[in-house]
């Protein structure tokens, strides 16, 4: 909202020493914020009132004409191609120095001494759109483009800056609309200047009520006083439709309001003057008396900007014996608008309760000022101030006018808030005890009543802040510590007292998760978002977001992004596909909340029904397309590690190659689907699980999946896990063990088998017992010298006895027991041999 | 024979002084006393000598075998001391063996920096889940019936749960706060818990704007507690973030949640609060907002406001991060883009 500081001063003497910028931030600490401000004045640096004193044509051109122009105290020539010049004109001369628009277009550029032709000229006279004027000073294309301004009107002398002659050395402040939100009574100069005079204690110049004027009542209905409570109509005769006074158009400008006639300047300016909206309409059009009433279903009403509304009852109207004729609080109708032939009119300045009215302006799209004030709460005591302002100003521009009805309808009195407030409860917030003379005095300032009796304090809030606004208690707090001033509240430390620490398991799993994949694994973490492309569903979960179940946007992002991931994989191998075309080698994962199918309840309300959320941690690990075997082995490594290294129950993989039944404890969902998820790869893929229920899967992304999401070259390591079903430790879990006494050694055997034997089968059968103490994996070796069909494994056995240091022949025999068994039941040959 | 053993003595000293390396000293050592080396060679023709020089022989023998024992021994010592066996040519420009790469999002690095730091001071940490309800983010926040943001454009509504009201109308929640009123109600004051995730608006996105958006949290409830100590919260936060104090403001600020309301604003880092582009020349940025539960909030909590109040301040990380980094396109944020990640690790 734009506010002018002159206009301003109409209503409160500001204190002289008071600036701007002291202004500004004292209302942007305690009020509302102001985004900045203009002044107005210094658009017109160097553009000043000439007078002509003699035209000559231009010696080389026909349409240019030589000015003598007295600019104040000199005169100068200058060149000029208007074509409405004439001797004696008052004009506006950009002297040099000057910014101005060429032709009112493009960006502002300086005037300098020039040569127009051949001739020296010392500025420019300028036409309304070169000077940013062009509304209070419109021309039409008719009178040539370059229709000079003529300020012959006004009293001022040459050489008397534009700004000043106008009434336009301004200052114009931009105030926040979203911090005025619960504020409606500062939508108004008026309200401003009364804020301003609380601040600085300066008086106010109120607006004086005046008699009402006797006329014949004018008859209104008001079908529910709770919508509609207070309507003043008045009816004015003897008007025509003219322009209004240069200081009325001037004014609404400065505030980015473009004038029109006097009776809709009239409306508009008393209520940029008071925030009270008001509305004049024919009353030639209105037949028979007025109705504020709801609209009936269907009804149908056109608007003043031709739009046809079908109308709902959760509508209000005002209505004549015909039907509706304004969408009240909203918008005036078509039927009744101020035409050039209008002479009389019916005014009105009424009050409409806050709630329904943004429903309807939203409902129409009709987003209007007076929608925009009306919907925040105006009070009714208000219209006071509008009927006196808009009365003086029509009895200032039509001096003949008269008034021939009059009714204000108001059958509830207005209540003004009351609220008590206990003063040891204000200082145990404030953290300061203000004195009772100082709480009386600012909230005096403020228009409140106060009256102490011992620990309570009685306020009585204004009519204006008795909107909704001041309620609490607490709002009386907030009145009198921001006049205070929150710079002087003290931050009292803040006190604890410990009964134990603090204990979050599953929080720190989370952490704990993250960076072990982060630091120990060598993983980046991404962030991907909650919705998923239709493409990815069918890829990654085969099937569609409505076949899957998946919940979906009412208003998605786009329209193929409507549903909500169950899963973190389909985005992660975007993610993955997209990384892909700049890394050959990389592992990236998520930790976010996935979406479930499933019943709707919520732990915290018995009203609330919520869906299954769970939050789960995905990975990617990539490579090229021959490195199956490690990226399994990488991502296996990190999920065998990942209980002991970020304290969990252990976890365990298996192959199920069935199908969910009803008793596995995994998602109702899932019943009747397979095991391995759609994406996996036929071969390479687990299932993994914390006791007997099934957590997560790790898998490769199948190449049929990775190619319908755009990964062409990589393989692709998957896994997923529920965070939820992770169950932390309590406290470590690891056990000491006493260091050898006696030397343990490594000894490697390579041994061929078949290609189908497995890993698992080598260290059954090997079996650990006194003397070998571990079996590790050291590698797999296929080559010339293997035979088809066959692998060298190479197994690392540490042999060592608890009592004693064994020989060589000792550790020799041992491990050709071991040799002998694989030999016997996995048919392991030697392979050297 | 005397001269032989002076100039081997001779010559062994000076290799011995001119060795460099333990292996070249070990190759001298055999060379000279070694078991066919060239003193015990000598020593074993010592016996067969003619008796009247044999004694003295021996004897020099044995003495210079003593002296390149002493000198070999004291000249390892040096070695081992100091000189490196390493040749002068080692490459020391070569790149070291990284630990793996990899790292966390920017996002969370700084929840996490935020966590320890409210942790130390006694706040837990909650986790509300992403889909939330029209109860929880609005009803019990006091925000009016007829607030613009209940309506479909500013929040994502659940297709076919969009229609009801209260806890049956879900959303992906738009901000936080709802979560503080269930951390309330299942918990005993008082209350100091952060409660950090992912938010989600209806809007179009640019390069500063973004649907999907990270806040942070801060309650704390109490019986006596002063609301401008609020601002210890607020330092917490900025110091964290910005690594040093940071000069900050409470102006007036509107929220339904909150009676009194605050706007946040921390000086301009960037001009040290002189003026300049970033803070449009006032020398502040408003960073969050903040204030007192209103009373009805603590109500839906099941408190009674005349015994309890307390602050809370909402931070969005997004704007944090980008502003510690200098990052110009909060897009980026959700891209993926490892290009962009490992910038922050």
């Amino acid at each position: 909202m734009k506010i002018s500081m002159n206009w301003i001063r109409e209503y409160v003497d500001l204190p002289s020493e008071l600036t701007i910028e002291k202004m500004a931030y004292d209302l942007t600490m305690a009020t509302v914020e102001v985004e900045g401000w203009e002044d107005i004045a210094s658009q017109f640096d160097k553009i000043t009132v000439g007078l002509v004193l003699k035209l000559e044509k231009h010696p080389n051109a026909d349409k240019l004409t030589l000015c003598q122009v007295d600019i104040g105290g000199e005169v100068k020539e200058i060149v000029c191609g208007g074509t409405n010049l004439r001797e004696g004109m008052k004009v506006a001369v950009s002297q040099p120095g000057a910014m101005v628009r060429w032709h009112g277009e493009g960006d502002l550029v300086e005037i300098k001494k020039s040569k127009v032709r051949g001739v020296e000229s010392f500025g420019m006279i300028c036409a309304s759109s070169e000077i940013g004027l062009f509304e209070l000073f419109p021309y039409s294309d008719a009178e040539g483009e370059a229709t000079i301004v003529d300020l012959s009107a006004f009293d001022v002398i040459a050489g008397t800056n534009v700004a000043v002659a106008l009434g336009l050395d301004d200052v114009i402040l931009e105030v926040d609309n979203k911090s005025l939100t619960n504020r409606p009574d500062l939508w108004g100069h008026y309200g401003i200047a009364r804020e301003l005079s609380a601040f600085y204690g300066v008086p106010m110049k109120e607006i004086d009520p005046v008699e009402p004027p006797s006329a014949p009542a004018l008859e209104i209905t008001l079908e529910d006083p709770k919508k509609s409570p207070r309507y003043i109509g008045v009816k004015i005769e003897g008007l025509s439709v003219k322009p209004s006074p240069f200081y009325v158009q001037s004014r609404l400008w400065s505030v980015g309001i473009r004038p029109i006639n006097a009776i809709v300047d009239i409306t508009n300016y008393v209520m940029l003057a008071t925030g009270q909206p008001t509305h004049a309409f024919d009353s030639d059009k209105i037949s028979g008396h007025i109705t504020v009433r709801r609209a009936a279903q269907g009804e149908k009403l056109l608007l003043l900007d031709d739009k046809e509304l079908t109308l709902t009852p959760d509508d209000l109207v005002i209505a004549d014996n015909e039907g509706a004729v304004g969408l009240a609080g909203v918008m005036g109708g078509k039927r009744d608008s101020v035409l050039p032939e209008t002479n009389k009119v019916i005014l009105e300045i009424a009050n409409f309760a806050a709630i329904g009215i943004r429903r309807t302006a939203s409902r129409y799209d009709a987003r209007t000022d007076a929608a925009a004030r009306f919907e925040k709460g105006i009070d009714p005591q208000r219209a006071d101030n509008a009927l006196v302002l808009s009365l003086a100003m029509f009895a200032e521009m039509y001096p003949d006018m008269k008034i021939t009805g009059y009714n204000d309808n108001y059958p509830m009195p207005f209540e003004r808030e009351k609220v008590n407030v206990s003063l040891n409860w204000l200082e145990n917030r404030l953290g300061k005890r203000l004195p009772n003379d100082e709480i009386q005095k600012t909230l005096e300032l403020l228009g409140f009543g106060v009256a102490f009796d011992g620990d309570t304090m009685f306020a009585v809030a204004p009519s204006w802040r008795s909107t909704g606004d001041i309620s609490i208690p607490d709002d009386i707090m907030e009145e009198l510590a921001r006049m205070h001033g929150y710079e002087n509240f003290e931050a009292a430390p803040i006190t604890t007292s410990f009964t134990k620490a603090i204990n979050q398991r599953d929080a720190d799993t989370d952490r704990n998760i993250r960076e072990y994949l982060a630091f120990r694994c060598g993983m980046s973490e991404v962030f991907t978002y909650p919705w998923l492309k239709d493409d990815v569903i069918a890829a990654i979960l085969g099937g569609t977001g409505e076949s899957l179940s998946l919940y979906a946007l009412s208003a998605p992002p786009a329209p193929d992004e409507k549903y909500l991931r169950p899963s973190l994989l389909p985005n992660l191998c975007k993610a993955v596909a997209g990384n892909a075309r700049y890394f050959s080698e990389f592992a990236i994962f998520e930790s976010a909340q996935v979406f479930l199918p499933g019943e709707f309840v919520s732990e915290y309300d018995e009203r609330e029904a919520l869906p299954i959320q769970r939050r789960h941690i995905a990975g990617a690990f990539v490579g090229g397309a021959d490195a199956v075997d490690t990226l399994f082995r990488k991502a296996k490594g990190v999920l065998e590690a990942l209980p002991r290294l970020t304290h969990i129950e252990p976890i365990t993989f298996i192959k199920n190659d069935k199908t969910f039944t009803q008793n596995d404890k995994a998602d109702k969902s899932t019943t009747g689907r397979l095991w391995r998820p759609h994406w996996a790869d036929e071969t390479v893929w687990l299932n993994i699980n914390s006791d007997a229920e099934n957590i997560g899967t790790l898998a490769l992304l199948s190449k049929k999946a990775a190619l319908a999401c755009g990964i062409k070259n990589h393989a692709v390591m998957l896994f997923e896990l529920s965070l939820d079903a992770l169950r932390p430790l309590a406290s470590r879990t690891n056990k000491f063990a006493h260091l050898p006494a006696f030397p343990i050694s490594d000894y490697d055997i390579s041994l061929l088998f078949d290609e189908s034997t497995k890993w698992q089968d080598i260290t059954a059968a090997i079996k650990k017992g006194d003397l070998i103490r571990s079996i590790s994996y050291v590698g797999e070796y296929r080559g010339k010298q293997i035979p088809q069909g066959k692998k060298s494994v190479t197994i690392r056995l540490q042999i060592g006895s608890p009592e004693k240091t064994l020989n060589s022949s000792e550790i020799e025999n041992c491990a050709n027991a071991v040799i002998k068994r694989l030999s016997k039941q996995l048919a392991a040959e030697i392979r050297d041999k | 024979m005397k001269e032989k053993l002076e100039a081997i003595l001779k010559n062994g000293t000076e290799k011995i002084s001119a060795s460099v390396t333990l292996t070249a000293l070990q190759e001298i050592k055999a060379a000279l006393i070694g078991k066919t080396g060239e003193i015990t060679e000598i020593l074993k023709q010592v016996p067969k000598l003619d008796p009247t020089i044999r004694p003295e022989i021996g004897r020099a023998a044995n003495q210079i075998k003593q002296q390149l024992t002493a000198l070999i021994e004291s000249r390892t010592e040096e070695i081992q001391l100091k000189a490196s066996e390493i040749s002068t040519d080692f490459d020391f420009t070569v790149p070291g063996i990284l630990p793996p790469a990899g790292g966390l999002h920017p996002i969370t690095q700084m929840c996490y920096d935020l966590n320890d730091a409210f942790r130390s001071m006694g706040f837990e940490i909650f986790q509300e889940s992403d889909i939330s309800s029209e109860l929880y983010c609005f009803d019990n926040l006091n925000f009016p019936p007829e607030h613009p943001a209940r309506e479909n454009m500013d929040t994502y509504w659940l297709a076919g749960h969009d229609t009801g009201t209260g806890g049956g109308r879900l959303c992906l929640r738009p901000h936080l706060t709802g979560a503080s009123v269930r951390y309330m109600q299942t918990h005993k004051p008082p209350y100091r818990f952060v409660y950090p995730g992912r938010c989600y608006r209806n809007e179009s996105t640019d390069a500063r704007h973004e649907r999907a958006f990270f806040q942070y949290e801060a309650l704390i409830v109490d019986t006596d507690f002063k609301f401008a100590s609020g601002m210890i919260m607020i330092k917490t936060i900025l110091s964290k973030v910005f690594g040093r104090d940071v000069p900050i403001r409470m102006r007036v600020g509107f929220f339904p949640f909150v009676e009194p309301g605050f706007e946040i604003d921390m000086g301009c880092l960037v001009c040290d609060q002189k003026g300049c582009s970033v803070c449009k020349q006032v020398g502040w940025i408003e960073v969050m907002p903040g204030g007192s539960p209103h009373p009805n909030v603590l109500r839906a909590a099941n408190l009674d406001p005349a015994q309890y109040t307390g602050f809370y301040v909402n931070i969005g990380l997004d704007r944090l991060v980008m502003m510690r980094y200098g990052i110009d396109d909060v897009r980026l944020l959700r891209s993926g883009d490892l290009r962009f990640l490992e910038q922050f690790v």
